[in-house]
């Protein structure tokens, strides 16, 4: 039985990757696909708690952001094609329409 | 065995968040993405959770990185270059992204360390997790479905703006 804070390590190792992403990137893709790392990461905590803790609200909450990050997934990428069609690119220094 | 199975697949996770991060090329960070989701689920069968695992791989590396895919290749962006500006701000993003990982590692390795696992096995099957959703968890779930809808009717409205409107591309160019 693999203890629970390996698991926890793990996560946050891939949660300092997504927010390594999002911090130095520039392709709005690859910032949302660090995002979606950061979710997955949290998932895992999530999973883990559950498992050490004998709690089922762990995994009927990881449901839960499975289906809110399949909505936001497609939220973003529409915001990043209309983006790209008005600015043929999705940069995102380029998006500097509300910039001071 | 069931330590070598997790080193094993939490260096390819580990290492293919990596290149999603570190590769120039979105459509490589993409499949590496996949790559990496399929070996968190491989983490979540060893946390007995085999249902999500299958949700895992059916619903993230299925349906929401084809989506990632799709929307790459609709926008051909292989060979978009990313231009290095603002080396200040890219250095201080890997420092502080840097010391926020040492110090999640530290106090999590100091403070989060459980001995003991409860006795008792644990049922986390498909069958617990309806049960509890459709007792205790009935009203998010609800709110669940309204929220993919909304999503859904937002997403159409905002990619189909300048494509359905035989107008709203002329002026697109022009204000280009």
């Amino acid at each position: 039985m693999i203890p629970t804070h390996y698991f926890l390590i793990l996560s946050a190792l891939l949660f300092t990757i997504g927010v390594c992403g999002v911090l130095t990137r520039k392709n709005g893709i690859t910032i949302f696909m660090s995002i979606e790392l950061m979710v997955n990461a949290v998932n895992l905590t999530f999973l883990a708690y559950a498992r050490q803790f004998h709690q089922v609200h762990g995994l009927i909450f990881v449901f839960f952001i499975m289906a809110i990050a399949a909505a936001e997934a497609a939220v973003g990428l529409a915001i990043f094609i209309s983006l790209f069609h008005h600015r043929d690119t999705i940069d995102v220094d380029e998006a500097n329409l509300m910039h001071w | 065995m069931e330590f070598a199975i997790f080193f094993l697949f939490a260096a390819v996770a580990v290492i293919f968040a990596l290149v999603v991060v570190l590769h120039r090329n979105p459509v490589v960070g993409a499949l590496s993405l996949v790559a990496s989701f399929f070996a968190l689920a491989v983490m979540y069968v060893l946390l007995e959770a085999p249902f999500l695992a299958a949700l895992q791989v059916i619903v993230y590396a299925g349906a929401i990185m084809v989506l990632f895919l799709f929307v790459i290749m609709l926008l051909n962006l292989q060979h978009v270059a990313e231009p290095v500006t603002r080396p200040v701000q890219q250095f201080l993003g890997y420092t502080t992204s840097a010391f926020f990982g040492i110090g999640l590692v530290y106090y999590l390795s100091k403070y989060a360390v459980f001995n003991a696992l409860p006795e008792g096995p644990f049922h986390a099957d498909a069958r617990t997790i309806g049960i509890k959703l459709f007792e205790s968890y009935v009203f998010p779930f609800e709110m669940v479905s309204i929220l993919l809808l909304a999503a859904i009717v937002g997403a159409l409205t905002l990619s189909a703006k300048s494509v359905g409107r035989p107008g709203a591309s002329e002026s697109g160019a022009e204000a280009r």
